[in-house]
């Protein structure tokens, strides 16, 4: 019996975490032992006591900043009642608090003298037309104080569902809007497994390149084409990824596309000092790895084409397309689906691609309670379109003379 | 085959035969023998030493056919259905919510026809392993042939037993669970004493009914689950074409354009020519291309019920 090798995933020093808040706003934070980490008006902990923890579990801040593991209560059982909204009018005095006592509560509360429980209790006590409410009104208004007054969070991992999701929340430019259930597509359209051999271009600072390597072990090798003299791959910083990990990737500017390598022919002065010899050394390990990048590149044969790009989609493609191998899959990235039409058409219409597929993903996230599943009532507009294609073998080669790659 | 890919077809190698594009079969290719099809008759010798992704002529008539590499999306569609399979929207966004990469551990209830398998083990290889349960058992031993035939049994172990009655009988080795089973609630005890307990085990219940997801949502409640979501996906097709859009003045000045309302003219195939050139590009304001999504669509597959199971809080 194979039983999982994985390490455990536990939270390090320096690790990446979502910290998701009781209001489900959430944010990331670079764990840093020494120093607090501030969630606002629901409190501050030290980083160090989530150090060894694991993720997913809910922990509350108490006074001092310490934390515990929080019971989650489950799932409340409200029943259907015979209580129901006839008797309730919108009326701002039935919560008899004043707002200068809900707002020393508060002030209580950040500084752990008061309990959320204990809040959420007094509002509940002295709002007169919470016994008039029905059970799912009561809870979805205990739910709606807890989101407001509970001083917990829960670590979540850096994983690629985890960093899609989030980045598509708080900040979809970054990622060029894709929404996680669009990234997964991808993966699954352009076959990537361990050893793949991988080109890709990524305009939306690495969450698809980010999620191609959290796919790639050891022998697989994944080649970014990007633009300007470096890429930015922001998104893998976050993905807390095993040091090796990064081997996988090569990157090469747009403009070294066609560029030939010349020998290394950079000579020491005799007088070099030890700084001439380190610059020297450092030019000279820059050369090696571009002459690697360009020779993998120019080997062609590659396993899957991926795109996600500022520009023209077509362009691209045709610039890449001769390092496909054949029978494998072109996958195109875009938010808009009219960005990608003129390209559809035209592969449509091109003998060198099979299967030319347009789609968008839909997605639909629902509560699930008892007697209270529902869509949520707030969703995504979008999350993103894709256009794949089967790539062929070119045709004019006399293919029994092509050595196997 | 299905998680390595090699570039030229060899004698005993499966490919897929793309016939066109809502006709797709498999062959193992073998010395000596012919694929006869209504394209015509394809000699086995003429495939060997082909790169995949090539096309192969009929040795009669101008026919021609295409032979693709097998992957695991490829034979999700090529699949013979023994049961109702997973297709890639759901099969693409259950992996990477359980975040299965190379080296996870993996339990899948029941097998069915293996068209998720292909894709768990695809995922998984070469250091992880599926353990994949059927407790139908003409159907689990249909896909432990196809799993030797595929070359997955480094990956792969199926096993003919009834996980509702009897359990996973494995203890604490899995990083994720999978359970497409008509009464899942009834498996989430035995989910849970398969998964890790180190670390953050992940498990997927894939469900038509919703009255099935509620009671499974109740169970992994009650196990000791957390952050229990529930999710529906599905993809939309789309076509394109190019609509001639001239001002009104034409009609005022009597003229009347003949505007096709039929969008399913698919372009014919050129053989030769290089690669082609768009037809879109209309005269000024005459002409814009536009699309629409295909008029039949799958409307609902599965719910898909996630949860986890945080390990043992060490204080």
């Amino acid at each position: 019996m194979i039983a999982s090798q994985l390490e455990p995933t536990v939270i390090k020093s320096g690790d990446n975490v979502i910290i998701r808040m009781p209001s489900l706003n959430a944010k990331i934070v670079s764990l840093n032992p020494s120093k607090m980490v501030s969630l606002g008006k629901f409190g501050s902990f030290n980083a160090s006591e989530l150090i060894g923890k694991p993720f997913g579990h809910t922990y509350e801040i108490e006074k001092g900043g310490t934390i515990v593991p929080h019971t989650t209560a489950g799932f409340d059982n409200a029943d259907i009642t015979e209580a129901n909204n006839k008797e309730i009018v919108d009326n701002p005095k039935s919560q008899k608090l004043t707002f200068e006592e809900i707002e020393r509560l508060k002030t209580m509360s950040l500084a752990g003298d008061v309990s959320a429980k204990e809040i959420i209790a007094s509002l509940t006590e002295n709002n007169e037309a919470f016994d008039k409410k029905t059970e799912f009104s009561k809870s979805k208004y205990i739910l709606r104080k807890q989101r407001k007054f509970m001083k917990s969070f829960v670590p979540l991992e850096t994983s690629v569902f985890n960093l899609c999701s989030y980045f598509f929340e708080f900040n979809p430019g970054k990622i060029r809007g894709i929404r996680a259930d669009t990234l997964s597509q991808i993966l699954s359209l352009a076959n990537v497994y361990s050893n793949a051999r991988i080109l890709a271009v990524d305009d939306g600072q690495g969450m698809i390149i980010g999620a191609l390597l959290s796919r790639m072990a050891a022998g697989g090798q994944l080649l970014g084409i990007h633009d300007g003299d470096s890429s930015n791959y922001d998104v893998i910083r976050y993905m807390n990824l095993a040091a090796d990990s990064r081997d996988h990737l090569q990157t090469l500017p747009w403009s070294k596309l066609y560029h030939t390598v010349e020998p290394f022919t950079e000579q020491l002065a005799e007088n070099a000092t030890a700084d001439d010899k380190s610059g020297r050394e450092r030019r000279m390990r820059g050369h090696a790895k571009l002459s690697d990048t360009i020779d993998n590149l120019r080997r062609g044969e590659f396993d899957a084409l991926v795109i996600s790009t500022n520009y023209n989609p077509k362009s691209v493609i045709e610039r890449l397309v001769p390092f496909l191998g054949g029978s494998r899959m072109l996958v195109v990235y875009d938010q808009s689906k009219d960005v990608l039409l003129e390209t559809f058409t035209w592969l449509r219409q091109s003998p060198e691609f099979l299967n030319v597929q347009l789609t968008e993903s839909w997605l639909r996230e629902y509560q699930v309670l008892p007697n209270r599943t529902h869509p949520l009532m707030n969703t995504s507009g979008g999350g993103g379109f894709i256009l794949s294609a089967i790539h062929l073998a070119p045709v004019d080669k006399p293919s029994t003379s092509s050595a196997s790659s | 085959m299905f998680h390595q890919y090699k570039t030229l077809i060899e004698d005993g190698d499966l490919v897929v035969v793309y016939l066109n594009p809502g006709s797709m079969l498999t062959t193992t290719v073998k010395a000596g023998d012919m694929l006869n099809n209504k394209y015509g008759n394809f000699r086995h010798d003429d495939m060997i030493g082909l790169k995949y992704g090539s096309m192969v002529k009929s040795r009669v008539g101008t026919g021609f056919v295409y032979l693709l590499h097998p992957t695991p999306a490829l034979w999700t569609q090529v699949v013979p259905h023994r049961t109702q399979i997973l297709y890639l929207p759901d099969i693409s966004f259950i992996s990477m919510y359980l975040d299965l990469k190379p080296g996870k551990v993996v339990l899948e209830s029941g097998t069915g026809s293996g068209s998720f398998s292909h894709s768990l083990a695809r995922t998984i290889a070469p250091t992880g392993h599926l353990y994949t349960f059927e407790y139908h058992e003409l159907r689990a031993e249909t896909a432990r042939k196809e799993f030797i035939e595929h070359k997955l049994t480094d990956v792969v172990t199926i096993e003919h037993r009834d996980v509702l009655a009897n359990g996973f009988g494995k203890v604490g080795i899995a990083d994720a669970v999978f359970l497409d089973l008509p009464a899942p609630w009834d498996a989430v005890a035995a989910a849970k004493e398969s998964l890790r307990r180190d670390t953050t085990g992940r498990v997927c219940s894939f469900s038509p009914c919703i009255e099935q997801v509620q009671r499974t949502a109740l169970a992994l409640d009650e196990h000791g689950f957390s952050d229990i979501r529930m999710y529906e996906c599905l993809v939309k097709d789309y076509e394109t074409r190019t609509l001639p859009m001239p001002d009104i003045e034409e009609a005022i000045n009597g003229q009347k354009i003949n505007f096709k309302p039929n969008w399913s003219e698919r372009k014919k195939r050129k053989l030769e020519s290089g690669s082609g050139t768009p037809t879109g590009e209309g005269g000024a304001g005459s002409e814009i291309m536009i699309s629409k999504p295909v008029d039949q669509a799958r409307g609902h597959t599965s719910y898909l019920t996630f949860a986890i199971l945080a390990p043992e809080a060490n204080n």
